[in-house]
């Protein structure tokens, strides 16, 4: 019979202390700038994927802007890492890769749902706002469609630029029309397809984008070879 | 005590001043030393209140991340007057029990009171037996203590925090502490001594 509580305490302080896992690894949010078809883009991932992209030139070329924006939208702390996931060069130079995974973990179902069926679009073809809320399952719901690619988190890797307007204009683009009529154009998509004023439209940005150093520059480090 | 790696102990008061002064300067590179700093505290605690070892691990990042984002919205002089230690254990304590009340709303999970254990001495194959037996029934009496005496136990007993701290993230005076820490420890007696098979309370040998 025990009649002292000593024992009890000690088995307590006894209990072997297991070693901790390495909880940062689950805390912290990597992140690391790369190369794209864009030029220089900042990109932060998880374990379970990449979970935010932005092009350097959308955040005035300051990567503490855009870690910033990373904390609010995802509330994780950040810090920079060398190693870039599976697949992530390769499909920022626009070659799809199956190893590359995203973490869309926090976005709500219909968004979601947009972004995995924008996911499928094949490069050298577009689709229109329609065709995404029909794919999600909210026929009606083509203006939402538009603001939820308005903050897709992950452009390129979610190539939110196939997806133009009902009437062939090509609609906006988070970093811009020009940038869109850019990538589109890269993907061989055939203009004529598109309306006349689209045509235009991307005539017109084609224009204004020549002399741009990003397109233009075959040896700017940030693009892709 | 079993866990000597509280930075808070008596001999270097200094880290959580540390800590602060980092999270002042640059709040993310801060708070990978705050993680690195009382990860094992947070996990040892967690892996003691959660009825599920497995899921101790998530608990614990989980409390860090809550942190985090509270300290986002801290201005310079919150962060200075804060004692990482108990708010970090607060936090923790927050989460299990709504973890607990979540979990009590499903299906039982599978019973778990696997071993987590790894040892850092290299002790004969014989006390390691006999020290994940005590571990197993030692977390299987843990679980049936009531959520308040279980935490106080936890964190006076087996993490050794002075009753005050213990006061702190019970959110109550430290009379009231020490009494949830005794009634805790009479309760943990009475369930080992209800077990028929204990090796625990019945013979002479220590744990250590």
């Amino acid at each position: 019979m025990m009649n002292d509580l000593q024992a009890v305490e000690t088995a307590l302080a006894g209990l072997s202390a297991p070693a901790a896992p390495r909880l940062a690894d689950r805390i912290f949010g990597s992140w690391l700038a790369a190369p794209s078809r864009l030029g220089e883009v900042f990109v932060a991932f998880t374990g379970d994927g990449v979970q935010f992209l932005r092009s350097a030139e959308s955040v005035g070329d300051d990567a503490g802007a855009f870690a910033e924006a990373y904390r609010d939208r995802f509330g994780r702390p950040l810090r920079q890492v060398d190693r870039a996931p599976a697949g992530l060069l390769t499909a920022l130079c626009g070659t799809p890769a199956a190893s590359l995974r995203l973490d869309l973990r926090g976005l709500s179902d219909f968004e979601r749902d947009v972004l995995t069926a924008t996911r499928r679009i094949p490069a050298g073809q577009t689709r229109p706002y329609g065709w995404i809320a029909r794919e999600a399952g909210r026929p009606r719901a083509v203006r939402a469609v538009g603001s939820v690619l308005g903050r897709n988190p992950v452009p390129l890797l979610i190539p939110c630029h196939r997806v133009v307007r009902a009437d062939g204009r090509l609609g906006d683009y988070m970093f811009g029309p020009a940038h869109k009529a850019e990538l589109l154009r890269a993907e061989q998509v055939k203009t004529e397809e598109l309306t006349a004023p689209a045509t235009i439209a991307a005539q017109r940005i084609q224009r204004a984008q020549r002399g741009n150093r990003c397109v233009d520059n075959p040896a700017e480090p940030a693009e892709c070879g | 005590m079993a866990l000597p790696m509280t930075p808070e102990g008596p001999r270097n008061q200094g880290t959580g001043e540390k800590l602060q002064q980092a999270l002042l300067a640059d709040l993310d590179s801060g708070f990978a030393d705050v993680v690195h700093a009382y990860e094992p505290v947070l996990y040892a605690v967690a892996l003691r209140l959660s009825r599920r070892p497995a899921d101790a691990e998530d608990l614990s990042a989980e409390a860090f991340l809550h942190a985090y984002r509270a300290l986002r919205g801290y201005d310079a002089e919150r962060i200075s007057a804060l004692a990482l230690r108990p708010w970090l254990l607060t936090i923790l304590r927050n989460i299990t029990r709504n973890a607990a009340r979540d979990a009590a709303r499903r299906p039982d999970p599978p019973p778990a009171f696997e071993p987590a254990e790894q040892l850092t001495t290299a002790p004969s194959v014989e006390q390691q037996v006999e020290q994940r037996d005590v571990a197993r029934e030692l977390g299987a009496v843990l679980a049936a203590l009531p959520e308040i005496q279980r935490t106080a136990v936890v964190l006076r007993h087996v993490i050794g925090l002075p009753t005050s701290e213990v006061a702190e993230v019970l959110g109550c005076p430290d009379g009231t502490a020490k009494s949830h820490i005794w009634r805790g420890l009479r309760r943990l007696r009475a369930l080992l001594t209800e077990q028929p098979d204990t090796s625990l309370l019945t013979s002479e040998r220590t744990v250590r």
